[in-house]
């Protein structure tokens, strides 16, 4: 969290830094309060859990916002770039158990080895995307999402029936070499890539094709090639997602990847505000949290072992409430297509003003 | 950017020959002819559902021509992307305003001033290894399946070196080349502004624009594309008198100033027969008279169709 927050708020504040150094400052900031972070969780493994989870979903959310709020399609099949992500990256790691480099100490050249995995995940969940995109995002609007859909159910089947992956039983004993500093470097990444995205000419053209296809395409703006580089990013950034997500988890399986998981972020992005980074990372943290909360609810109120068991099961009823609720209250999202920083500032000024 | 204009005579920057658009059974657009040149301002007059609009669409790229082509700086564009044509210097408006609704005024005209773009047409050797490769794996498909794996690896590379060459690597590490270039753009989006007189309402979102000013912008937003010839698709519609008659001056002024060639669809005759040095009617598709103002306006054909009667007793007596 508290990375996510400086990722996005140093960009704003590097105006007195020299202009040579300003694009690395952020990355310089973060890495030291990554690896105090790390350090101060070592001893409890729930919270590293849950942090970690919580970071996957930011990237996922973070990463879809891209294509659904930035440039305005409509992507469905997430959770199939990030199975492939999820996939490759364990994969790799499996097959580079046993060896390490050998004048690096034993937990740095682990690390090496899952950087590797993670860079295998993320740019083959990226071709995934060209491919997938390249002759689907000439067509408009529902098409994307009815082949997005189609491709994350064949990517589930597809591993169900591959033996290399475990089939319906998943793969296991993948190498626990991520930690919450590793997740939260591509937390980090995924945001700062989407906030600097929107500060140049290509975010611009990004929203132009949100706004209005066709004019942008009259107004010189590259409409497919535009569409599917953002794509290719989002599912990049997804298959990264992926491969951290194999390596803290215990066994990764196809039930982990499915339609509902795709929804989930959907559902993330769109109770943000198509198009609002931080709005996406806020979406992700409250829903993430929601089910532990609900959780802890039940287990208090004394429903124990009935309610409190079947939080995942009643998860998505809650899903759409929270929707019905947002599109009648506020159908823009949390912050429209808005940042944080523009959208806080005038609502307290607001209220400020109705209260005196 | 005033450039002296030229008197030279140089080849046309639009030429339409012989332009047909068929859908299915109905002809919108029959045999259309059309040249403009550098510092022409020319008009395309007739009644609703003539083939004026679908004649833009036509010359601009949003329609392949069912016959005869469209030359624009002397290239034939027919089948051409819209983007690829607007980047040879052709750029319009709207006739229902199509801004960017929800971004500020000035990301609108900066959408259009596209960043000076980096070649990334040399290959580098990875790349044509690859596409080799490729080939050679379609190549077990015979030859279709040759050419299309070379097809889909060219795709690739494209993208690709459009993402690591075509300066996205320069936005996300914010260069100083990249910082310097945006500011390049915010300077000559403003300049638009201030030339359209809309430079107060720079932070604002287009939406909330009044009618005429977002007109405006429209145009604004095209001339950020650095056109040769303009294209305006009704710009007077919904002005009041008084707006109407600062776009006439105003058109004048951005034809010298940006030296564009201007043709103008419009339905306030008032305006068209006072700026416009060559009027083209159109009727059912077909062009059904040709010429300077004063020709059209006593062209038999032109009033019957479109001019009425009505408007000879008005303003032909007068002529």
């Amino acid at each position: 969290m508290t990375t996510a927050r400086s990722a996005t708020t140093v960009p704003e504040a590097g105006a007195v830094v020299p202009a040579g150094l300003k694009g690395l400052l952020p990355v310089l900031l973060a890495l030291p309060v990554l690896g105090l972070l790390e350090w101060l969780l070592r001893a409890s493994p729930f919270a590293t859990y849950l942090l970690s989870v919580m970071g996957v979903n930011i990237i996922l959310a973070v990463s879809l916002n891209i294509v659904n709020g930035m440039t305005g399609q409509f992507s469905i099949g997430h959770a199939g770039f990030m199975a492939v992500g999820a996939y490759l990256a364990g994969f790799v790691s499996l097959m580079l158990k046993g060896v390490a480099i050998s004048f690096l100490p034993e937990a740095l050249s682990d690390q090496v080895f899952f950087l590797l995995a993670l860079l295998v995940g993320g740019l083959s969940a990226a071709l995934c995307g060209f491919l997938v995109g390249l002759p689907s995002l000439r067509l408009r609007g529902d098409y994307l999402a009815i082949v997005t859909l189609g491709f994350g159910e064949i990517i589930r089947v597809v591993v169900q029936n591959t033996d290399a992956f475990g089939r319906a039983l998943g793969l296991s004993g993948i190498p626990q070499t991520s930690g919450v500093g590793m997740v939260y470097f591509g937390v980090f990444l995924v945001v700062l890539v989407a906030r600097r995205i929107a500060g140049s000419s290509h975010g611009r053209s990004l929203w132009a094709i949100r706004e209005d296809e066709v004019a942008a395409e009259a107004m010189g703006v590259d409409t497919t090639g535009y569409k599917v580089r953002s794509f290719v990013i989002s599912s990049f950034f997804a298959g990264i997602a992926g491969g951290l997500f194999a390596h803290f988890v215990p066994i990764i399986n196809p039930g982990s990847f499915t339609f509902v998981k795709s929804m989930e972020i959907v559902v993330m992005v769109v109770l943000g505000g198509l198009g609002s980074t931080t709005g996406a990372i806020l979406a992700a943290i409250f829903l993430t949290l929601l089910p532990e909360g609900l959780r802890s609810l039940f287990t208090s109120l004394g429903a124990e072992g009935s309610l409190a068991q079947k939080v995942d099961q009643i998860r998505m009823p809650v899903y759409g409430l929270l929707l019905v609720a947002l599109m009648l209250s506020r159908p823009q999202g949390l912050f429209g297509t808005k940042e944080i920083w523009d959208v806080l500032p005038k609502w307290w000024a607001r209220r400020k003003k109705g209260t005196s | 950017m005033s450039a002296p204009v030229q008197v030279t005579p140089e080849a046309p920057m639009l030429e339409a020959a012989g332009v047909s658009i068929q859908f299915g059974g109905l002809k919108a657009l029959t045999d259309f002819n059309l040249t403009i040149r550098q510092g022409d301002l020319q008009g395309l007059i007739g009644p609703n559902g003539a083939g004026k609009s679908t004649a833009f669409n036509a010359l601009t790229g949003v329609y392949r021509p069912t016959r005869g082509d469209v030359r624009v700086a002397g290239q034939r564009v027919n089948g051409w992307m819209p983007h690829r044509i607007n980047h040879l210097g052709l750029a319009r408006t709207f006739q229902n305003i199509r801004l960017f609704r929800a971004l500020s005024v000035l990301d609108n005209v900066k959408v259009a001033c596209r960043a000076e773009t980096l070649s990334h047409q040399e290959h580098w050797l990875p790349a044509s290894l690859f596409i080799a490769a490729l080939r050679g794996v379609g190549g077990v498909g015979g030859e279709k399946g040759a050419r299309g794996g070379q097809r889909l690896g060219e795709q690739l590379i494209e993208q690709a070196g459009a993402l690591v060459l075509q300066g996205w690597w320069r936005s996300l590490f914010l260069t100083p080349g990249f910082q310097a270039e945006e500011q390049r753009i915010t300077e000559r989006a403003d300049a638009l502004l201030e030339v359209m007189g809309l430079s107060h309402r720079r932070n604002e979102e287009a939406r909330n624009l009044p009618y005429g000013e977002q007109r405006r912008l429209e145009i604004a937003r095209a001339l950020g594309t650095q056109p040769k010839v303009l294209l305006l698709d009704e710009p007077a519609a919904g002005m009041n008198t008084r707006e109407k008659a600062d776009l006439m001056v105003l058109i004048r002024k951005l034809r010298d100033q940006f030296s564009l060639g201007v043709l103008v669809i419009e339905h306030d005759m008032k305006l068209v027969m006072g700026i416009c040095e060559r009027i083209t009617v159109l009727d059912h598709g077909e062009m059904i008279a040709r010429g300077a103002p004063d020709e059209v306006r006593n062209d038999r054909k032109v009033i019957e169709a479109y001019l009425g009667d009505s408007y000879l007793e008005s303003h032909g007596g007068a002529a």
